[in-house]
């Protein structure tokens, strides 16, 4: 029994259930947001008062809407439990059973891999607000290498894939360098990066051999088949979880490892707890500066290239541009898994599945795939915000729990 | 005006800061409040500032029962403060600071300069503080920025002033004139709540002096007692300033300094010119107000601050704008003036923390991986030998008092290979007990045969454990002397006077 | 905070040059870059024209100025030189003050160069000019905008709050600008709207600032981007369904009288709508405020050292709010003056502008005087990107359109240098 009460308690004040309340309230505000925006509901509201099933219909009419909205989610995300029902007795249509999960990895697999980039610099003390942009970068010189050379898979696969992470090193250097250099304000250099990389994007697609061949418009080549990565379950299986996975589950065991086990990786935390102890240790930081940006944007650039080699097999002007974008999120998520890579690996998933969730909501019930995105800055507001959640939930106030990110303004 | 505090109890979660504190203050009375650094001074005075609220008791002005809501409210009571970290926005001008909260204003709600210009003319007069009122802060030294404090809190016509370590920062000679200041404030009938520690300065200027240890009034005092009487009450105990110190003969030197010259952030150089010699075996302390130059120094020497010109050699290596890196491998100990900023990171476990500037050294790591099996064999060793009080390796070091905290910054610098050591303000609010272990420490390390270096803005502390004392003034080492040399030579020497002068007087 | 981050930032003996001298490199560099590019890039008998008439709304031209007809080439090379010259006298003499002034002159010369170099013919029968006029008012457009964002990040920053959330607070004027303007047809109600929505908006960045001290950059991202997201998302939910919520049209100027007849000035400076003078108004206002009243001396001392400021009474928490809620509205109400100038809203319609306010506020050093000369430059820069393909210069406009951007870099990483924040900006603010 005490030992049952200790467990309680550890998990009451442990940060995952801190984050699943942060789900919740999220999860809240996206409700509300439905309810202001869908006519139906708003008219049953708007006659709450004229019948004395007013009430009733209207908390009816909300619900099923909500629910609605996140039944489609869900199903669209996870499982429609009626196909499994039918797969299970029949044995038939397993394909369309998996398709949900299969999307939702599908779409974490880049999504982890930038995310962790994310929070390398974030437990660095820097911030990398340009991860979409080095993943531009990377998706583009990956797209160039991987399309056009002749080569065996054995050769061509990693080359696509090493000239995505030079793509993003060399955006993510830039920053790098000039904070090290010149004290330019890392978020206001990236910021700009990533405008800096859409318009690349444009401007490579339409005016170098990137771009298709016979085409006007601004699609690039496809990769050679070379240089794909390949669906898990063979390309006549209709699921689009490819081998990027590993890819994604190898970089979280590396950066886990580079975090908490390597020297450097110290070498960052330290830097990113206490800059000053950091210099007086012998730590150079403009090195740890310059490093970490490379290794967020060459991991950023590295999901670039994973996105296109394993789901779109071409670029064209609207990848990871506006709602696509994976950079913003990375942020989210990285915070939403407290910066470290096993945390960002489930944050990821989540983040994924509220992404996956939202188009088959707009599919279903026409809401906009914009609600998940909605529910997801809210959650992450919710997240850097630990005191609210725990004010709203009652929790015991904690001194050392929440994010520690201790940004100083633009003197740093 | 009268103010009397009647029972006042301030607590922090389990922590009782300050436990039924009373005591008054008489109109024109200079009354010090005695006691060693985290005794409850400053909790109490931010109480009757308005800047925290008591649990218990209450706050009387002329018999009549106030409350605070704010520091704002204190102010217009009458009440003034003259904080330790002075609370003068650095990019205003004099006139700006004084001020503000209060500010004289014209149509429109524009500021009045040309009246806030003369009524700061006027203070000064009156009191003779003089101040240029178009001055910047930050251009201002230590000493006129604190007039520029007492300024303020007159011109919010302030009958009790609250001086919170007022003298920390100065040199002997601006302390006198300070003291000036107090007795012309009590003469004008103001009321002097005076905080310190230090037993001289209390004596020459109180009135009345109330002790107070542990967040308790231990008892009241005259100024007519003795040092040691005043002492005793203050520390609980008899307490001995020596340190037990056994002769050493100095050996060959160790760090040699050349005629460095050293800038802080504004440009200005603050290092000017110092050459000094440490040897095996000896500890040399630097004596000095705090901002002459001494922190500076140290972070040059620890390879944190360029070196402008000058050299810098350690056991025969020239360290000058070599990195810290590089200068921590050479042998160099450096425990960091502030050790919460730049020694520790206080959310990491000890363990770590005992191994922070050497985390790729042999046995930590090998080939870029950290081996935590050695990490947590390291610390435990050094948890026993230097007698750190911590739950376990692995809590992090904020969860340790501030004794433990410098334990861990020595046991990680004494256990490595070093040449010299360098320690800034080593013993900083530290319990005695915490002190005398930290002094037994630095001269076992001295016994050992290494070079020390203290920098201590405790002249006592200067005196008990040096062997030799460099003073320092203005960037300037004003003269190199025996430590039984006399207090008021030091003193003179703080203030810039230079030996063969002292020497002739 | 300051001296102690400086130890950070500089680990090597400080070689790092003054801010002065990068400017004075900059010019330098621009110049001949203009000398080169547009001067030796020209053909030597190619000439250029600028015309001066006033083009309004309905494309007529009241009156006709004459025209100006310059040798491409020479006048290139002119304005190089010139350019040149001004980076070193400012290497050489080293003056303390009016530096953005000098930068700013040597960038409307650069902008001239670029336009003179846009406008060449082959040879002196051909005919190609760019209308001079229509090139200042286009180019005030966004300025106006961008001065709205830096402004209030001015309000916000000077209190000590850092503001990221402009391009939000931008989205949600606009979006609501739109709305009203389209029901109402009434742009009074519409700026109503972006106050109320900036200062809403304001009003939670402060929250969530103040009262929870979350990291105030994560939480301006964070809450930009969900205000854009939910821009995307009630324009497909509401805008999409009932496009008469979104027939807006843009505002009307209001002419001056007199004044707006003056050839040039008068077209660009007294003939604007509405927005352009309440944005000169507030300049005039904030600075005012911020450097001559008791208000602005308590939100200095706030944004400065806000525990000096609680140690007289005054109450930090309450002005920052005060402050980050009046800068909400300031950017609000650049919202409604970004739909006014543009006329129709989509999703897209900030594009980065809160942003590259943010750097001008940088740039402007935090001063109502300084953030203008940002927004002009910006906002001529961005006007140029757009438009420059209508001058057939042969260059990507992609790349073109990345010229802000690039500016924005190089601002913020040389010419910055070390200019001061205020210094407990981006810090929250614990009561004892």
């Amino acid at each position: 029994m005490r030992r049952l009460l200790r467990w309680w308690r550890g998990l009451y004040e442990s940060p995952v259930l801190l984050t699943a309340f942060a789900v919740v309230l999220g999860l809240v505000v996206g409700m509300f947001v439905i309810i202001f925006t869908t006519t139906p509901v708003l008219d049953a509201w708007r006659s709450v008062l004229n019948s004395w099933g007013g009430p009733g219909h209207a908390l009816k009419t909300t619900l099923d809407h909500v629910g609605a909205a996140y039944r489609a989610m869900f199903n669209g995300a996870i499982i429609d439990p009626s196909t499994l029902w039918h797969s299970l007795n029949t044995g038939q249509g397993w394909t369309q059973t998996l398709t949900p999960l299969s999307e939702t990895l599908t779409y974490a697999t880049p999504l982890t891999i930038a995310s962790i980039g994310v929070g390398i610099t974030f437990q660095t003390g820097l911030f990398n607000i340009g991860a979409n942009g080095q993943a531009i970068i990377g998706g583009i010189i990956g797209v160039a290498i991987g399309s056009s050379l002749h080569l065996p898979t054995i050769i061509l696969m990693p080359l696509t894939l090493l000239a995505g992470i030079a793509g993003g090193i060399i955006t993510g250097a830039i920053p790098g360098l000039l904070k090290a250099f010149t004290g330019a304000h890392e978020v206001i250099v990236t910021l700009m990066f990533n405008y800096v990389a859409n318009l690349s994007l444009i401007f490579a697609l339409l005016s170098t051999p990137l771009q298709q061949p016979g085409q006007g418009n601004d699609i690039s080549r496809t990769l050679r088949p070379g240089a794909l990565l390949s669906p898990l379950f063979g390309t006549t299986s209709g699921l689009r979880v490819n081998w990027g996975l590993f890819i994604a589950a190898a970089i979280v065991v590396l950066a886990w490892w580079f975090l908490e086990r390597s020297s450097l990786g110290f070498e960052f935390r330290v830097s990113g707890a206490n800059p000053h102890a950091a210099r007086v240790s012998g730590i150079n930081p403009r090195k740890v500066t310059i490093y970490a940006f490379l290794i967020s944007g060459g991991l950023a650039g590295l999901a670039g290239i994973t996105q296109v080699a394993g789901t779109t097999h071409y670029i064209d002007g609207g990848f990871l541009v506006g709602s696509a974008g994976i950079g913003f999120t990375a942020i989210t998520v990285s915070l939403l898994g407290r910066n470290r890579p096993i945390g960002i690996m489930w944050g990821a998933l989540l983040f994924a599945a509220l992404g996956v969730g939202g188009r088959a909501m707009q599919a279903t019930t026409g809401i906009p795939l914009d609600l998940a995105t909605i529910i997801q800055y809210a959650i992450v507001l919710f997240i850097a915000t630990p005191v609210l959640v725990e004010e709203i939930f009652r929790m015991r106030a904690r001194s050392a729990g929440g994010l520690q990110l201790a940004s100083q303004g633009w003197n740093t | 005006m009268r103010v009397e505090l009647r029972g006042i109890t301030k607590r922090f979660g389990t922590f009782t800061a300050n436990d039924q504190i009373s005591l008054t203050v008489e109109p024109g009375q200079i009354h010090c409040l005695l006691g060693e650094n985290g005794a409850g001074k400053s909790t109490l005075m931010n109480v009757l500032f308005g800047l925290l609220r008591p649990d218990e008791g209450q706050i009387l002005i002329d018999g009549e029962p106030v409350t605070f809501a704010n520091s704002g409210e204190a102010v217009r009571r009458g009440i003034g403060m003259v904080h330790q970290h002075f609370m003068l926005v650095p990019v205003f001008s004099v006139a700006e600071n004084v001020v503000l909260g209060f500010e004289p204003t014209k149509s429109f709600n524009r500021l009045d300069r040309l009246r806030a210009r003369e009524s700061i003319h006027e203070a000064s007069q009156r009191f003779g503080l003089e101040v240029d009122p178009d001055a910047i802060v930050e251009e201002l030294p230590v000493g006129i920025q604190q007039r520029v404090e007492i300024l303020k809190a007159l011109n919010h016509d302030a009958q009790l002033l609250i001086l919170d370590e007022p003298t920390a920062v100065l040199t002997p000679q601006e302390i006198d004139a300070l003291i000036g200041i107090m007795r012309s404030l009590k003469d004008a009938g103001k009321s002097i709540l005076f905080i310190s520690h230090k037993l001289r300065e209390v004596r020459e200027v109180s009135d009345v002096i109330t002790v107070i240890r542990q967040g308790r009034v231990v008892g009241t005092a005259e100024p007519t007692d003795s040092e040691t009487q005043l002492a005793s009450l203050m520390v609980g105990r008899d307490v001995s300033l020596t340190v037990t110190k056994e002769a050493h003969e100095a050996g060959a030197s160790r760090l040699e300094i050349r005629d460095l010259v050293v800038r802080d952030d504004r440009g200005v150089a603050v290092v000017d010119g110092v050459s000094l010699d440490v040897r095996a075996g000896e500890i040399v302390a630097l004596a000095g107000v705090q901002g002459n130059g001494q922190t500076e120094l140290v972070e040059a020497l620890a390879g944190v601050r360029p070196v402008e010109s000058g050299t810098i050699t350690l056991d025969g290596r020239d360290i000058t704008n070599a990195t810290p890196r590089e200068i921590l491998d050479a042998g160099l100990g450096h425990v960091p003036e502030d050790r919460q900023r730049d020694g520790l990171v206080l959310s990491m476990s000890v363990a770590d923390n005992l191994v922070l500037n050497t985390p790729r050294a042999t046995p930590y790591a090998r080939r870029g991986s950290r081996r935590r099996s050695e990490v947590r064999r390291n610390a435990e060793e050094r948890i026993r030998d230097f007698d750190i009080r911590t739950e376990s390796p692995e809590a992090p070091v904020s969860s340790l008092s501030g004794g433990n905290q410098q334990k861990v910054i020595l046991a990680r610098e004494l256990s490595r290979p070093l040449k010299v050591l360098v320690a800034a303000q080593p013993t900083r609010g530290l319990d005695v007990g915490s002190i005398e272990y930290v002094h037994r420490q630095i001269v076992e390390t001295r016994n050992a045969g290494q070079g020390v270096v203290i920098i201590s803005s405790e002249l006592d502390e200067v005196l008990a454990l040096g062997d030799r004392v460099a003073v320092m003034h203005h960037g300037k080492i004003m003269g190199v002397v025996a430590p039984s040399t006399s207090r008021e030579t030091i003193g003179l020497l703080m203030a810039g006077v230079v030996l063969e002068e002292v020497a002739g007087a | 905070m300051t001296t102690t981050l400086a130890n950070i930032s500089e680990t090597a003996p400080r070689r790092r040059l003054q801010r002065d001298q990068v400017i004075g490199l900059l010019m330098v560099a621009l110049g001949l870059f203009t000398a080169w590019a547009f001067g030796l890039g020209a053909a030597g008998r190619s000439q250029s024209q600028f015309t001066f008439d006033p083009v309004n709304a309905s494309g007529t031209v009241p009156w006709h100025l004459g025209a100006l007809t310059l040798p491409t080439r020479v006048s290139c090379l002119l304005a190089g030189a010139l350019i040149i010259a001004g980076g070193v006298e400012i290497l050489w003499r080293r003056p303390r003050r009016a530096l953005l002034a000098r930068f700013g002159g040597g960038a409307v010369l650069f902008f001239l160069a670029i336009l003179t170099w846009a406008s060449r013919t082959h040879g002196p029968s051909q005919v190609s000019f760019v209308n001079l006029t229509s090139v200042l008012v286009g180019g005030i457009a966004p300025a106006v905008v961008l001065t709205y964002g830096s402004l209030s990040g001015v309000l916000c920053e000077r209190a000590g709050v850092v503001n990221i959330a402009i391009e939000g607070q931008f989205l949600a004027g606009a979006f609501l600008g739109s709305l009203i303007d389209s029901v109402t047809h009434n742009f009074f109600f519409a700026t109503l709207g972006g106050v109320v929505v900036g200062a809403g908006l304001g009003a939670i960045l402060a929250f969530f600032a103040l009262r929870y001290q979350s990291d105030q950059i994560i939480a301006g991202v964070v809450l930009a981007s969900l205000v854009i997201s939910l821009g995307s998302y009630l324009n497909l939910q509401v805008l999409t369904p009932y496009p008469q919520y979104n027939a807006g049209s843009p505002a009307p100027n209001l002419m001056i009288p007199l004044l707006g007849k003056i050839p040039i000035l008068g077209p660009v400076l007294f003939d604007e709508n509405g927005f352009f003078y309440l944005v000169v108004a507030l300049v005039l206002l904030i600075s005012f405020g911020l450097f001559r009243t008791r208000w602005g001396l308590r939100v200095r001392a706030v944004g400065e050292h806000p525990k000096a400021a609680a140690s007289v009474g005054i109450d930090v928490i309450r002005t920052r709010y005060v402050n980050v809620i009046l800068g909400g509205v300031v950017a609000g109400v650049g919202g409604v003056a970004l739909f006014a100038w543009q006329g129709q809203f989509q999703p897209g319609i900030t594009s980065g502008y809160g942003y590259i306010a943010l750097a001008g506020l940088i740039f402007g050093r935090w001063r109502p005087s300084g953030v203008v000369v940002a927004a002009l430059l910006f906002g001529m820069s961005v006007y140029l990107a757009n438009n420059l393909q209508t001058y057939q210069v042969p260059v990507s406009t992609s790349i073109l359109l990345m010229f802000p951007y690039v500016v924005t870099i190089f601002v913020v990483s040389g010419l910055i240098g070390r200019v001061r924040a205020p210094a407990a900006d981006g810090i929250p603010y614990k009561r004892d």
